[in-house]
């Protein structure tokens, strides 16, 4: 783990994955890897994390946790195991009491204020709750995430009409979330998210509020988005899903990573 | 840059008529403040118009004895110009009094004439270059011995200028109490604003916006506030101009007063620098409490 210590700006870019990462990976072919001569970029790490809220609780301790480019990880556990304090971490919403966590090389432990919003044009997030603007349409919520960044006003329109195609939005564009189904809903919450091209797309419970067949067309949604070269990390009670598509899980429980296998269910099979 | 001011304009005006109820609240006190704030700015202005007339109109009246030599009043004089505070002097003899009162009352001829002497007094009439001097030039008349008697005008001068320090100390009060109530209603009112767009500022911040965007249209709503209120002020005074212009001339009468003057540029100048100046102030002290934090 040494070599995940924090970053020179001006070496994040050559940061590789430790071995015993690329061995469990799910698109890895296992020795034929080591050969490879492209290293694959580390999109997320986490050394050592420890999150102590004020209070005296302590939700994380001691977590490590590598997640390289174009992973798919499933972050699993029951309630209060820590996942939403990760989350946090993550979007730089806490900061860790004691250990480091490096987005794209950047440790956000040290990030100076004005450099927290252009660490966050990296990252996509969606939510069990949409957290839509309800007097905004769909293309509107959408390009609103460009506008408050300063993107410039030719730029927007077609971004927002390519990923709304992603999404399979384009016929709602001019609706307002109050007619939308939930699912359309998480839709276009998705698509906000990926708009700005994030590097990490963050899932929390994004089917927590759906039923289970639009629960399955938001999972093929976030595994075309990772196809398309996105690193998606989901954090998920929907055991059904998780055990379906055999990706990488991480489990939490009382903060700490009890199991990070790939190709896994969401309950240990041993 | 264009984009960020454009966007940020816009959702302040969105966000001032989302918030109308509250916005409109907040720019009648304004108004209220600026009303009272220009109606002090231009009575204090006709009062020291009102000394600065006075003052210049101050004269030293000292009566001469009857008893005093032609001598002794050259001497005066002589000892009153090298004075610093004395400009000029004036001997008015007793015959120039008697010429004098005749001229201005004809009528009285009769009466004149029926005296087998001048009741009049000879005086010397004293210019001040400063006005502050007065007591100074009086002391050194009362101290004379051919000076009967000094008229006393000091009264005038002191009264006036009680009535200037007690409009401006009594009207600043009020000005920075009412101030402070603007201040705290811009504040709560942009707080408002601020907690009503708490799930817009959320999902900014998930979105990688920078403190700027976050910030700057709830500032430029509180410029509103101070904006629409001097606009409203100003067109208050604008409609007022020509009953206060009669009321100053009818007050300060023999004053050389020109209230379109008084309520041109510079009163409207500060009236939008005082409201835009707190509208921004309140909401910048609003959004830093609430966002900065963050």
């Amino acid at each position: 783990m040494a070599m995940l210590s924090e970053a020179d700006p001006a070496d994040k870019l050559s940061q590789t994955r430790k071995p015993g990462a690329a061995d469990r990976h799910p698109q890895a072919p296992g020795p034929g890897r080591s050969q490879d001569p492209v290293p694959t970029r580390i999109v997320l790490a986490l050394q050592d994390v420890t999150k102590a809220y004020p209070n005296g609780r302590v939700a994380l301790r001691g977590v490590d946790l590598v997640v390289p480019e174009g992973d798919f990880v499933f972050l699993v556990g029951p309630s209060g195991a820590g996942k939403s304090t990760m989350i946090k971490l993550l979007i730089r919403d806490e900061l860790p009491t004691k250990g480091v966590v490096l987005l794209d090389g950047r440790n956000l432990g040290r990030l100076k204020r004005r450099e927290v919003p252009k660490i966050r044009r990296r990252i996509g997030v969606v939510f069990q709750d949409f957290k839509l603007l309800p007097d905004l349409t769909v293309r509107g919520n959408v390009a609103f995430a460009l506008e408050v960044i300063g993107t410039k006003r030719r730029e927007i329109d077609p971004a927002v009409d390519r990923v709304l195609k992603v999404v399979g939005l384009t016929g709602q564009a001019d609706q307002l979330p109050g007619q939308l189904s939930g699912g359309e809903q998480q839709r276009t919450a998705i698509a906000r998210a990926l708009v700005h091209n994030p590097r990490l797309f963050i899932a929390d419970e994004p089917t927590g509020n759906l039923d289970p067949v639009i629960s399955w067309e938001i999972i093929q949604l976030l595994i075309r988005i990772n196809e398309l070269g996105v690193t998606v990390l989901m954090a998920t009670h929907n055991a059904e899903v998780v055990t379906a598509l055999r990706k990488r899980v991480v489990a939490l429980e009382n903060g700490r990573i009890v199991r990070d296998e790939v190709g896994a269910a969401y309950h240990r099979e041993d | 840059m264009l984009g960020f001011i454009a966007f940020s304009v816009r959702r302040a005006w969105r966000g001032f008529w989302r918030n109308g109820l509250m916005s409109l609240a907040a720019t009648a006190t304004m108004v209220l403040m600026l009303v009272l704030l220009s109606g002090m700015i231009i009575l204090l202005k006709g009062l020291d118009e009102t000394l600065s007339y006075v003052q210049q109109e101050v004269q030293v009246v000292a009566y001469v004895k009857d008893s005093a030599t032609l001598q002794n009043i050259a001497d005066l004089e002589t000892n009153l110009l090298k004075m610093p505070e004395v400009s000029q002097v004036k001997y008015v003899s007793k015959e120039d009094a008697y010429n004098d009162f005749l001229a201005r009352h004809p009528d009285e001829v009769n009466v004149l004439k029926s005296l087998t002497w001048n009741p009049f007094p000879a005086s010397l009439q004293i210019d001040l270059s400063d006005p502050n001097g007065y007591l100074d030039v009086a002391t050194y008349l009362n101290s004379q011995p051919p000076v009967d008697q000094v008229m006393n005008i000091k009264d005038t001068v002191n009264q006036l200028n009680t009535v200037i320090d007690v409009v401006r100390t009594g009207g600043t009060i009020i000005l920075v109490v009412v101030g402070l109530i603007v201040l705290f209603i811009v504040v709560n009112t942009i707080r408002l604003a601020v907690v009503a767009r708490a799930d817009e500022i959320e999902i900014m911040r998930l979105v990688g916006a920078s403190d700027a965007f976050i910030r700057w249209p709830f500032i430029l709503e509180g410029a509103f506030v101070g904006l629409l209120g001097a606009a409203i002020t100003t067109g208050l005074l604008f409609l007022s101009q020509a009953p206060i212009s009669a009321f100053l001339s009818g007050y300060f009468r023999v004053l050389p007063i020109e209230a379109s003057a008084t309520i041109g540029e510079s009163i409207a100048l500060i009236v939008f620098g005082t409201g835009v100046g707190i509208g921004v102030l309140g909401s910048y002290l609003s959004v830093r409490s609430y966002l900065i934090r963050r």
